[in-house]
């Protein structure tokens, strides 16, 4: 990859779009082209691809799908990437998901194994989920 | 996006294979619980399920296949999983799910007619 490709520390890409989980898959493609231009290795970047896609899932979790953005902030720090999902003007869910609770749960399983630090909060009615992982730094 | 997803019942076979294609997301997965249940409503207990050909999966697929595997278990069943992509076997191995599925990395494995 060329030189001019390459992402770089303060380097910070957005992306918003409707909280569909048909869309999430835009999520994990941008993430896929950003990690690559940072620096991380396939395996990272197929580990990244899986862990913003499951930071999705958590932060619609609960959440009324049909309404409300979700805003995607991935941002270069040194050797590490963050991530940072919001979601933006959406309402609680009246109806409870199929199998929900225990998707959450492997969701927090399959970010505790492939990224670095990871949380989430949902406050005033926005939920809010982030991740860090950085090259080389996490071993299973 | 690798491949277009698909879904497909084995004509013949028994116990009974459905097999996928591409990636099983929180988009595709309702697809794959209606057909898993659409099996085991005619009464069938153990279903093998081939995901050679998937080259994505998230834990809204895994909780398709959980909720399956306590169905096909009520029935005295099992669900048993083909899967041999290193980056799929991954996903079952750090959810702790290799100990919950019977896991066959080829059909003949997996034991259907």
């Amino acid at each position: 990859m060329e030189t001019a490709d390459r992402l770089g520390s303060g380097d910070r890409i957005e992306l918003k779009f409707p909280a569909r989980g048909d869309l999430i898959v835009l999520a994990r493609l941008v993430t896929s082209a950003i990690s690559a231009r940072a620096g991380f290795d396939i395996e990272e970047l197929e580990d990244l691809r899986l862990a913003v896609g499951e930071l999705c899932l958590l932060t619609l979790q609960g959440s009324d799908a049909q309404h409300g953005d979700l805003h995607l902030e991935l941002s270069v720090l040194g050797d590490a990437i963050e991530v940072v999902c919001t979601l933006e003007r959406a309402q609680v869910a009246t109806v409870p998901e199929p199998e929900g609770e225990e998707v959450a749960r492997l969701s927090e399983q399959i970010l505790d194994a492939l990224v670095d630090e990871h949380g989430r909060e949902s406050r005033d009615g926005s939920a809010r989920a982030w991740l860090r992982k950085r090259r080389g730094g996490h071993a299973e | 996006m690798d491949q277009e997803f698909h879904i497909e019942q084995r004509e013949g076979s028994t116990p009974p294979v459905i097999a996928v294609r591409g990636e099983i997301d929180v988009a595709t997965a309702p697809q794959l619980r209606e057909s898993l249940h659409s099996v085991i409503a005619q009464g069938e207990g153990t279903i093998v399920l081939d995901l050679l050909e998937v080259t994505f999966l998230d834990s809204t697929a895994l909780g398709v296949l959980v909720g399956a595997l306590k169905r096909c278990r009520e029935l005295g069943g099992e669900l048993h999983i083909v899967v041999a992509d290193p980056r799929i076997v991954k996903i079952f191995e750090i959810t702790g799910l290799t100990s919950v599925f019977t896991i066959a990395d080829s059909l003949e494995s997996a034991g259907p007619a």
